[in-house]
C-alpha cells in the first residue's frame, strides 16, 4: 500500500466567492454601524443563527437529495409549544424533549410518506404539513402561549459554556454530526447519488425511497430541537412563532452552493450560507432598515441565491459541453 | 374540442367561434366515419383515436398535399390498424401523397405502392411493392460484411451448466417469457426496438415489478424485488440509456465505480473507507483501460465509451454471476467497440453468464453462442450462434418466423 499521505484543502472557486460575499457583508455593515463587528454582536448573530442553522442542516440533506421542506417553521413552533406543555404538566424536561423530538420525526415520516407513496412534489407535500402542523401548534395549547418556568428548560436558552451560549453549541454539534455523515458515510454518498439521478441510482442498487425517508425523518430532529431552544429563549412556547423559518434556511443552503436541482453541495457551504444570511438579517436591523423592507431584502437575497445557483449550473453544463467536445 | 389548433374560426377580435369550430370538426369526423364527439377532450380518447385526431388535424389544412406517417402503428391494436389503413386509403383516393415509415413488412406489403429502402443512414434503392419479395427487401436492408472486429475474438466455446432459468416471467410492460442461460455463455437478444427485450430484463432484475413467473439462479428460486436484491444475488444490468440510467452525472469516476460497492467499502457504522474506494477505482480504471486523467474527474467529462466502461467496471467489481448488457456499444466509437467485444468474451471465459441485448446484428451474431429473438413483447425464436445470419434474425424479429432466401 502507498502510505504517502497527501494533505489537500479543497477550496473551490464557488467557496471563495461565498467567503468574499461574507467578508463584503461584514465590511458593509461595519462601515454603516461600528457596533456591528464586536464580540457581543457576533455572539448575537450566532444565537440568532442557531435556529436557522439547525433547520438549514436538515435542508442541506433534503435539497442535495433533490427534495425540499416547507414545514420546519410550523414544526419548530409546534415543538416549542409541545415541550413547554409537557413540562408544565410535570413531565421531566429530558423526557419532554425526547417525546417532542419523536413527534418531529413522525412529522418527517409523514412528509416522506406523501413524497414516496402518494408521489407528491416535495414543495406541495410539505406545504400540506406546514398548515396541518401550524394548526396543531394552536390546537394543543388552545391558541395561548405556554410559559416556561422549569429551570433546566430556561437554562437551555440562557446558559453559556466557554462564553458561547448552549444553543450555539447545539447547532455546532448538529452541523458537525450531520456534516460528517454527509461527507464520510455510505448514507451520505447515497444522498448525492439519488439527488443526481434517482433512476440511475436505483438501477445501481440503491433504494431511493428509503434514503428519502431517512432524510425527512432526520429533518424532524433539528427542527424540533430548534423549536425547543427558541421556546427556552422566549420563556414560552408560542404557536405563532417561527413563521418563514424555512425561507431563511433554504436561502442559506442555496447561498452555500447546494444546487436546487440536487446532487451538488456540502455542509461547509451551508455553514458559510448560514453566517451570511444571519449577518445580513442582523445588519438590516442594526442600520435601521424599516421592518417591512426586511421582507423585500430577504426576497432579493433569495433571488440572488437562486440566480447564482442557476449561473453555476449553466457554467457546469458549459464546462461539460467543452469537455465532451474535446473527446470527440 | 378535439382538434383545429391553427385553423380556428375566429372573429376580428380573435375570439373563437366555438359553435362554428365544432361544426367544422363534426364534418371532418363524419368524413372519416369515426365515433368521436367534437367537444370531447383529446386526453379522454384512446391512443388510436388520438392519432386519428392528429391525422384529422393535418387533414383540416386546406393546402394539404403530403402526409408523412412515422411508424404510426407502434401503439395500435389490430382493429385500430385496420381503421388507420381505411383512412390512408381514403386520403390516397383523394390524391394526397402518403409517406409511410415502418419496419413492419406486412404493413408495407399491404398499404404501399413503392418502397424506398434505407440502411445505416444511407439510401439503398426504391422498389415496387409486390414485385420484389420480402426476403429480397430484407437482404437489401442488411447486405453488408460482418465487421472484422468479430473475426479474431477469443471465443472459448466451453459452456457450462444452467446458470439462470427464467420461467414465464412477465411485468406490466412485457408478456410471459421463458429462457435459460448457461455458465460461460453469451446469450444474444435480438429483435426490433420496442420488442420488449429491455422490459424483460428489467422484470428479471426487479427494476419493474414481476407480475408472473419465477427466476432460478443455479437451481435455486430467487426473488428480486429491486435492483439491489438482484445485485446481491449476482445479477446485474448495464442499462441501455447510459446518460439517464447508467451514469451518475454529478459524481466522479471513482464514485461511479464505487456506488454499488458501498456495502463492501464501509464499516459497521457506515463510514466509507477511502483506501478501499481508491483501490477499487484504480482497479477498474486499469482493468478496463478507462481513459481518465484521474479517478476524481467527473464522469461526464469522459467520452461515451469510457463512461460505459465505468458502468461495466462498477458491476464487475461486485463479482456478479450474470451480466446483462443492454445495447452496450450504442453511441461509442469503433475502437472502444472492439474493446467491448473482447471484454464480453473475457467475461464469458471467466464463467459469467452474459446476456447481450443488441440491435446491431453483426455484433449479436459475432459474439453470441445462442440468440433469442423477441417480437411484440414475446420470445419468438432461438437461433444457434453459428447458424445465425442477419436475414434469419431480421425475419424472425419482423415476421416472427424464419424464411430463408
Amino acid at each position: 500500500m502507498n502510505t504517502e499521505k497527501k494533505f489537500r484543502i479543497h477550496i473551490s472557486g464557488d467557496k471563495l466567492v461565498l467567503l468574499a460575499a461574507n467578508v463584503a457583508v461584514f465590511i458593509l455593515f461595519t462601515a454603516l454601524n461600528k457596533n456591528f463587528l464586536t464580540v457581543a454582536n457576533m455572539i448575537n448573530i450566532l444565537i440568532a443563527a442557531s435556529l436557522v442553522g439547525l433547520v438549514a442542516v436538515g435542508h442541506t440533506y433534503l435539497i442535495i437529495a433533490g427534495q425540499n421542506d416547507l414545514s420546519p417553521g410550523s414544526l419548530a413552533a409546534f415543538s416549542g409549544v409541545l415541550a413547554a406543555l409537557l413540562v408544565s404538566k410535570g413531565i421531566p424536561f429530558f423526557a419532554a424533549v425526547l417525546l417532542t423530538i419523536m413527534c418531529g420525526v413522525l412529522v418527517g415520516a409523514f412528509n416522506a410518506f406523501m413524497v414516496n407513496k402518494i408521489r407528491l412534489e416535495a414543495f406541495i407535500a410539505t406545504l400540506v404539513t406546514q398548515s396541518i402542523i401550524r394548526g396543531f401548534a394552536f390546537i394543543i395549547c388552545g391558541g395561548k402561549p405556554v410559559s416556561v418556568s422549569d429551570k433546566t428548560f430556561v437554562a437551555l436558552g440562557k446558559a453559556r459554556v466557554f462564553y458561547v451560549p448552549v444553543a450555539v453549541w447545539i447547532m455546532i454539534i448538529c452541523i458537525v454530526i450531520f456534516g460528517i455523515i454527509l461527507a464520510k458515510t455510505k448514507f451520505g454518498r447515497s444522498i448525492y447519488a439519488i439527488g443526481g439521478n434517482q433512476d440511475a441510482a436505483r438501477l445501481a442498487g440503491l433504494n431511493p425511497q428509503r434514503i428519502i425517508t431517512i432524510c425527512y425523518t432526520m429533518m424532524g430532529v433539528p427542527c424540533s430541537i430548534g423549536g425547543i431552544i427558541f421556546a427556552a429563549r422566549m420563556n414560552s412556547g408560542q404557536p405563532s412563532a417561527n413563521v418563514n423559518l424555512e425561507f431563511d434556511a433554504i436561502t442559506a443552503v442555496i447561498l452555500g452552493g447546494v444546487s436546487f436541482v440536487g446532487g451538488v453541495g456540502d455542509m461547509g457551504g451551508t455553514v458559510l450560507g448560514i453566517i451570511l444570511i444571519q449577518a445580513f438579517n442582523t445588519g438590516l436591523i442594526m442600520v435601521n432598515v424599516p421592518t417591512f423592507w426586511h421582507y423585500v431584502a430577504r426576497g432579493g437575497l433569495l433571488l440572488f441565491a437562486l440566480t447564482s445557483d442557476y449561473m453555476r449550473k449553466q457554467k457546469r453544463e458549459k464546462d461539460l459541453l467543452a469537455a465532451s467536445m474535446k473527446n470527440l | 374540442m378535439t382538434y383545429h389548433f391553427r385553423h380556428m374560426p375566429a372573429n376580428k377580435f380573435g375570439i373563437i367561434d366555438t359553435g362554428k369550430a365544432n361544426e367544422m370538426a363534426a364534418k371532418i369526423i363524419e368524413d372519416f366515419g369515426l365515433p368521436i364527439h367534437p367537444a370531447m377532450k383529446v386526453k379522454d380518447l384512446s391512443i388510436a383515436y388520438q392519432q386519428m385526431v392528429e391525422i384529422m388535424k393535418a387533414y383540416s389544412r386546406e393546402n394539404l398535399k403530403v402526409i408523412c406517417f412515422d411508424a404510426p402503428t407502434a401503439s395500435l391494436s389490430d382493429s385500430e390498424i385496420e381503421m388507420l389503413f381505411k383512412i390512408i386509403v381514403k386520403l390516397k383516393a383523394e390524391g394526397k401523397i402518403i409517406i409511410y415509415v415502418s419496419h413492419r413488412m406486412d404493413e408495407i406489403q399491404r398499404i404501399t405502392d413503392k418502397v424506398a429502402i434505407f440502411k445505416d443512414g444511407h439510401y439503398v434503392d426504391t422498389v415496387k411493392t409486390g414485385v420484389v419479395p420480402e426476403d429480397e427487401m430484407i437482404r437489401m436492408m442488411v447486405g453488408r460484411d460482418l465487421g472484422d472486429i468479430y473475426k479474431d475474438l477469443d471465443r472459448d466455446k466451453e459452456i457450462g451448466d444452467v446458470l439462470l432459468e427464467v420461467k414465464n416471467v412477465s411485468s406490466d410492460y412485457v408478456k410471459e417469457n421463458s429462457f435459460v442461460l448457461h455458465k460461460g455463455e453469451v446469450l444474444g437478444f435480438s429483435g426490433l426496438v420496442g420488442a420488449g427485450r429491455t422490459e424483460l430484463m428489467r422484470a428479471i432484475i426487479g427494476a419493474d415489478a414481476m407480475r408472473t413467473g419465477e427466476v432460478f439462479l443455479e437451481g435455486k428460486s430467487i426473488l428480486n424485488r429491486s435492483p439491489h436484491e438482484a445485485m446481491e444475488h449476482g445479477i446485474v444490468l448495464v442499462p441501455e440509456d447510459r446518460k439517464m440510467q447508467g451514469i451518475l452525472a454529478n459524481l466522479s469516476v471513482s464514485d461511479n465505480i464505487n456506488i454499488s460497492l458501498l456495502d463492501q467499502n464501509s464499516d459497521k457504522l457506515g463510514f466509507v473507507s477511502r483506501e478501499k474506494e481508491a483501490k477499487a477505482a484504480e482497479e477498474g480504471i486499469r482493468n478496463f483501460k478507462i481513459k481518465t486523467p484521474s479517478p476524481d474527474k467527473k464522469i461526464v467529462e469522459l467520452s461515451g465509451g469510457n463512461q460505459q466502461k465505468c458502468i461495466v467496471a462498477r458491476w464487475i467489481s461486485t463479482n456478479p454471476k450474470v451480466l446483462i448488457l443492454d445495447e452496450p456499444t450504442k453511441g461509442i466509437d469503433v475502437g472502444a467497440k472492439s474493446e467491448f467485444c473482447q471484454m464480453i468474451c473475457q467475461f464469458a471465459k471467466q464463467g459469467l453468464g452474459v446476456i447481450l441485448i443488441s440491435s446491431e446484428l453483426p455484433e449479436v451474431i459475432g459474439l453470441s453462442d445462442r440468440i433469442i429473438v423477441m417480437k411484440s413483447l414475446k420470445i419468438v425464436g432461438e437461433v444457434d450462434g453459428a447458424e445465425a445470419t442477419e436475414s434469419k434474425l431480421l425475419s424472425l424479429g419482423m415476421i416472427g418466423e424464419v424464411r430463408e432466401a
